[in-house]
């Protein structure tokens, strides 16, 4: 599915991915979690494609393809979704028309016929009742007003609509109070399927506990230094990231 | 970004070409309509007078320095003749059929594509011409007013020349079952040569009156056409004028405007203006609030690009307390497009509890556009809530990121954010079959999809 392979990327001249390597394989939830500046952002970005990372190293590997070569619009057609950390407001976009052209850029990518407004509606408003969200928010504009709760449940509509083959959720847990988050765990959840992979970034073990993953990799100092099950989350959660950092020093 | 006014150097460039008015009007004016009344030729005379004596507009007028105004000074129109066909002017325009319409085309009336017959009890519509036969002392007052003091030479020479015109009058408590759309085409003549049409409209609007009036030009032809348009708007006391102002001309098209409005006690003014398209546009807006809580709102969105240049001056004079004005202009710059916008609002002494707002924000879509903006209040009374402000962006990188993440291609992510920025100007339309067709003229205008195959 995804095989990153020594990468390295600087972002405003400085290098911040320093030979990260992973492999995720299809039907595998991973975490990847690490202190704040250990580079977390810095791969989700340059995974989804946007502009201002250079890459100096290594490479991204996706259903075989190079990641790294296609437009980000192409790598979402490709299935990789990135719900992001802060979703950004689009004034006078409404959400229900975004979502239909990002719907049908994916259909008419796989060479499948559009669809109708209608139907589109229908279809959209059965997704919002799973991810337990107020209609009315289709008609707004995309995340303009909404709390940081509404826009993190925005983005997991997002990820309902479009049924990525790759889900990479940056930080998708912070902010959220107990009810939100556990909608936003249902809705990753619903999409486990033998044939997606999903990559969880957070700072926290606290999803973890609603969306369980099969691996857990600590990122410091711009690499993966600690790889385990699940239970490597419980250990940082009790015993923070100080003892890696140091162990990452001194191995360094 | 600026790429310089008309003139450099302290040169004034000689225009061998233009139109000599004077000469223009010795000739015409025993032809003009109401040529027999003698106080319309004095006031046409006085008018002409008034021209001469300001000059044509030259960049060197601080409220000319951004306007390339030789697209209009530079040429030598004929005063326009009938149109070689006009059978395709009506199923162009942005305005449904329904409507009751007046096609003016080349400045003169098209009886065969207009329809009014069948206006309500009180609601009067007839060409100038008409009216200046059928009852002239009536529009002594309109016709007659003194311009002289206004700074606006295109509209004296309005004054002067104007071959055609509309007059809409709505009585005491009048309203209309439909919007009257007033449509102004042109197309070439059989000479071939650049043309142009003086205008005036007069708008009377009685005590308690109300009307929805749509101006529409339509640009067509090979030839350069130059339409310079005068229009005076009386609002009686709590009467009403939604005045739509859609303005389609094509690259050899130019329009000069001053439409100058006064507001009665309680009476309400709502302007939209859609500058789609024109070598050159320049509308003049003058609103004054001469009574008591009068309440103006106006409204502006141009999407220029190619070497057009939209350009707005309003000047909204709140003369008496408790006056309400909202400003909104919106323009969308493509290409080597250029937008002008100033906008003053004047509190006189003694209008207190006024509540006025002015903004002018701007998107630019292209390093080689340029936005001149100017939003300005000159305030002499002391208790009042005004607030301005004015804005030049370019599309959010964040946004472009956030669409092209889920799908959505480069240039129809670019489309939708510039169509988001223009959309909220187009949905404060009340008329909803006008929304509608704003909408596909915004879209039809939008920067081209090319390069997007994928």
């Amino acid at each position: 599915m995804l095989k990153i392979k020594d990468l390295h990327a600087k972002a405003g001249g400085k290098a911040i991915l320093k030979g990260l390597s992973l492999e995720v394989k299809p039907g595998e939830v991973h975490a990847i979690m690490g202190p704040n500046g250990s580079g977390k952002s810095t791969l989700s970005y340059v995974l989804a494609g946007r502009e201002g990372y250079a890459i100096t190293g290594g490479g991204v590997e996706y259903q075989g393809k190079d990641l790294l070569a296609m437009e980000p619009e192409v790598r979402a057609r490709e299935g990789v979704f990135l719900a992001f950390q802060y979703p950004v407001e689009i004034p006078g976009v409404s959400n229900k028309y975004f979502l239909k052209a990002a719907f049908n850029a994916m259909r008419k990518h796989r060479g499948e016929p559009e669809m109708d407004a209608g139907a589109f509606l229908r279809f959209v408003k059965e997704k919002a009742k799973l991810v337990e969200m107020d209609p009315s928010f289709l008609n707004r504009s995309v995340n303009e007003g909404f709390s940081g709760g509404e826009k993190k449940r925005n983005e997991i509509l997002q990820l309902a609509v479009l049924e990525p083959t790759l889900a990479l959720l940056d930080e998708t847990d912070s902010g959220l109070d107990i009810d939100a988050l556990k909608s936003v765990a249902g809705g990753v959840n619903r999409l486990r399927d033998p044939k997606r992979s999903v990559v969880l970034i957070t700072h926290y073990q606290r999803l973890l506990d609603y969306v369980v993953p099969d691996f857990v990799h600590v990122l410091s100092g711009g690499r993966i230094v600690k790889s385990g099950g699940k239970e490597l989350a419980h250990q940082l959660e009790k015993e923070g990231y100080g003892w890696i950092e140091a162990a990452g020093k001194a191995a360094a | 970004m600026d790429r310089g006014g008309g003139e450099g150097g302290g040169v004034t460039p000689i225009l061998q070409q233009g139109v000599d008015f004077a000469a223009r009007f010795a000739a015409a004016k025993d032809r003009l309509p109401g040529a027999g009344l003698p106080w319309l030729a004095s006031a046409r005379e006085k008018a002409s007078t008034d021209f001469e004596r300001q000059g044509p507009p030259r960049s060197r007028r601080a409220d000319w320095r951004f306007t390339p105004v030789d697209a209009v000074l530079g040429t030598d129109f004929e005063p326009a003749g009938r149109p070689k066909s006009h059978s395709g002017f009506a199923g162009k325009a942005l305005c449904p059929l329904t409507f009751h319409r007046l096609v003016l085309g080349n400045g003169r009336l098209l009886p065969e594509r207009s329809r009014y017959c069948d206006l309500p009890a009180g609601v009067s519509v007839s060409s100038l011409a008409q009216a200046l036969q059928d009852d002239p002392g009536s529009l002594r007052e309109d016709l007659g007013r003194d311009l002289s003091a206004e700074g606006l030479p295109f509209a004296c020479l309005a004054a002067a020349l104007f071959g055609e015109g509309v007059v809409v009058r709505v009585a005491r408590g009048a309203r209309l079952d439909r919007p009257l759309h007033l449509l102004l085409a042109c197309d070439d003549t059989e000479s071939g040569r650049p043309q142009m049409a003086h205008l005036r409209l007069v708008i009377i609007l009685e005590p308690g009156a109300s009307l929805e009036l749509i101006e529409e030009s339509l640009g067509g032809g090979r030839a350069p056409f130059w339409t310079n348009l005068l229009t005076t708007v009386r609002i009686g006391a709590g009467a009403g004028l939604k005045h739509y102002r859609l303005q389609r001309e094509n690259a050899l098209g130019s329009q000069t405007s001053a439409t100058l409005v006064e507001l009665g006690r309680g009476s309400r003014y709502e302007s939209h203006a859609f500058s789609f398209g024109g070598a050159l546009l320049r509308a003049d807006l003058r609103v004054r609030l001469a009574a008591e809580g009068a309440q103006c709102s106006l409204n502006g969105l141009c999407l220029v690009r190619g070497t057009e240049t939209a350009d707005h001056h309003t000047v909204v004079e709140h003369a008496a307390a408790g006056g309400i004005t909202r400003e909104l202009y919106k323009a969308i710059l493509d290409e080597r497009g250029r937008f002008v916008f100033d906008g003053m609002v004047h509190v006189k002494p003694g209008a207190q509890k006024t509540d006025a707002s002015l903004y002018n924000k701007n998107l630019l879509l292209c390093d080689d556009a340029d936005v001149h903006s100017n939003p300005e209040f000159r305030i002499f009374a002391d208790d009042v809530s005004c607030k301005h402000g004015g804005a030049i962006g370019r599309l959010s990188s964040e946004a472009m990121f956030y669409l092209r993440s889920r799908g959505i291609g480069a240039s129809d992510a670019r489309r939708m954010l510039v169509y988001a920025f223009g959309s909220e100007m187009i949905e404060r339309v009340s008329l909803e079959p006008l929304r509608e067709s704003l909408m596909a003229a915004l879209h039809a205008r939008m920067p081209e999809a090319a390069e997007e195959t994928a």
